[in-house]
């Protein structure tokens, strides 16, 4: 891989991560004013339910865990597996994907 | 790079693998869950088992422990803090994350796992009222929604007051709740000047489970046909005429009330012990007439002890065909109870939140709704701050009533 390349994934992971502590705040600070306020799992989702803010909020959560999650695994792979063949990427592109859909998946059942 | 910096980046790492592994699951579960209500249920039900709770807990660590790496990578990259600095901050705000986590944990844990042990709804009259008969047929689905039995207990006497002051007293635990009609919260306090309870500030709301109106009923063998009659006979004879209720300040009590003021007869108020003895001295001839609910009515109005000449909603009663609204011969009036749970004021509002909506959900079934039905009962079911609102409202209306009528216990 390109040094370009190893910066990019670099910045990815560092930015991804900072987008996701935000991101972890966020929903734990949800979590406990839905909590402490008594709502049902019913009632959470009829809040969120056709909100386009909060849609825009769990997707760019989604997003950046794919993103970390993969860049993360990437480098423990390398370093402790010793996996650095070609087989390596194309499996985490594929966990990846499967993060965007699994996480969409949950984010369209909160949204609809 | 020093030991704690590689001790941080190894635990980072073990933390981040763990959470790898578990985020594909989460969000699988999640997805499966979210596409419809009846999945929402069974997998919030399979959330609530121990070992999944277990496992909730340990994922929040591992959050918390990753993210402590996390930050501590950034400061280390971003920052030119000193090593221990940032160490320290990261240890900081991770504990900071995990308490906030596990406080929102525990809270949940703490409704989910209510109820462990039977719970108590103290009913203040004897058996046979319609407050005793909607608890029952309320706390028998609530026995099978909970898993636990819901044990009734009937305290009757002061118009409902003896069993308020011990529920009152009653540990805000969520396993004694109070069911009363609607007057012992919000009538009593304008009439009694001693109470062994105070509404506002003893209870809470949680909701109001059914209403319905009531029936002016006489003996089988009343020479009285109907409204008209009852009040002819009253003027007739001014303070002659008798009529029995549930106790002093009790629903049955001040719909009569309200009938007899809005009469303008004079007839002698008689108080039983609850609704039930009081029908049982009205079929017995020891009164001329009631006001009671329908529900506590209707057995003995179908099996012919006792004549139904008028109910107290507007219109007719479908379930009192041929039964005319008194409104019909009184224009305007209209009178409806409702019996509701409330809870010791100190009671955890996630439990009140279960109570209301197991409540609810036990009134959205449609056998509960036939059966209240053939009681002449409708399920209500709103939320506690909606009761909490009509409560204060209704208790308005009483103490004007009362203070009109003149209703006082010394």
């Amino acid at each position: 891989m390109s040094a370009r390349a190893q910066t990019l994934l670099w910045v990815a992971q560092r930015a991804s991560a900072a987008l996701l502590g935000v991101c972890v705040l966020v929903h734990l600070a949800t979590m406990i004013y839905a909590v402490r306020g008594g709502l049902t799992a019913a009632e959470i989702l009829g809040r969120t339910s056709g909100n386009v803010a909060w849609f825009a909020f769990y997707t760019v959560f989604v997003l950046a865990i794919a993103v970390h999650v993969p860049i993360g695994l990437r480098a423990v792979l390398a370093e402790w597996a010793g996996w650095r063949g070609r087989g390596r990427d194309p499996a985490l592109i594929c966990l990846a994907i499967f993060l965007v859909y699994g996480g969409m998946s949950a984010v369209k059942g909160v949204f609809r | 790079m020093t030991i704690a910096s590689r001790n941080f980046a190894l635990v980072h790492r073990v933390s981040g693998l763990v959470l790898a592994l578990f985020l594909p699951l989460h969000f699988w579960a999640l997805g499966q869950a979210l596409q419809g209500e009846a999945k929402l249920e069974s997998f919030l039900r399979w959330a609530d088992q121990p070992l999944v709770k277990a496992s909730e807990w340990a994922i929040v660590l591992l959050l918390a422990i990753h993210l402590t790496g996390g930050v501590r990578i950034l400061m280390i990259e971003f920052l030119p803090w000193r090593d221990w600095q940032k160490t320290l901050a990261a240890v900081a705000a991770a504990t900071a994350l995990a308490i906030g986590l596990l406080f929102a944990l525990s809270s949940t844990a703490h409704a989910q796992n209510w109820p462990q042990k039977s719970v108590r709804f103290i009913v203040p009259f004897p058996p046979g009222g319609a407050t005793d008969i909607s608890a029952r047929m309320v706390g028998q689905k609530l026995t099978e929604i909970w898993g636990q039995t819901v044990v009734i207990e009937n305290r009757g006497g002061a118009g409902g007051g003896v069993g308020a002051a011990e529920a009152a007293k009653a540990a805000p635990d969520g396993y004694t709740l109070f069911f009363p009609s609607g007057s012992v919260v919000t009538a009593n306090q304008h009439i009694y000047a001693k109470l062994g309870y105070n509404p506002e500030k003893d209870f809470v709301p949680v909701t109001n489970v059914v209403s319905g109106p009531q029936v002016l009923v006489v003996p089988a063998n009343s020479p009285h046909k109907s409204v008209k009659d009852v009040i002819d006979a009253a003027r007739a004879q001014p303070g002659k005429l008798t009529f029995g209720h549930a106790g002093i300040g009790s629903q049955t009590h001040l719909a009569a009330e309200n009938f007899v003021n809005a009469a303008r007869i004079d007839a002698v108020q008689v108080p039983y012990k609850g609704e039930g003895p009081a029908l049982v001295g009205l079929i017995g001839g020891d009164t001329a007439f009631a006001v009671t609910n329908v529900a506590a009515a209707i057995g003995h109005i179908q099996s012919g002890r006792l004549r139904a000449l008028g109910v107290t909603s507007k219109t007719e009663f479908a379930l009192l065909p041929g039964v005319p609204a008194i409104a019909k011969t009184l224009p305007g009036f209209e009178n409806t109870g409702w019996f509701g749970i409330v809870a010791p004021t100190g009671t955890s509002r996630e439990i009140i939140q279960k109570v209301y909506q197991d409540t609810k959900k036990a009134l959205e079934s449609t056998e509960m709704r036939a059966r209240l039905y053939v009681q002449g009962l409708a399920p209500v079911g709103n939320t506690p701050e909606e009761m909490g609102a009509a409560m204060k409202a209704e208790s308005a209306l009483w103490a004007r009533v009362v203070k009109e009528r003149k209703i006082k216990v010394e």
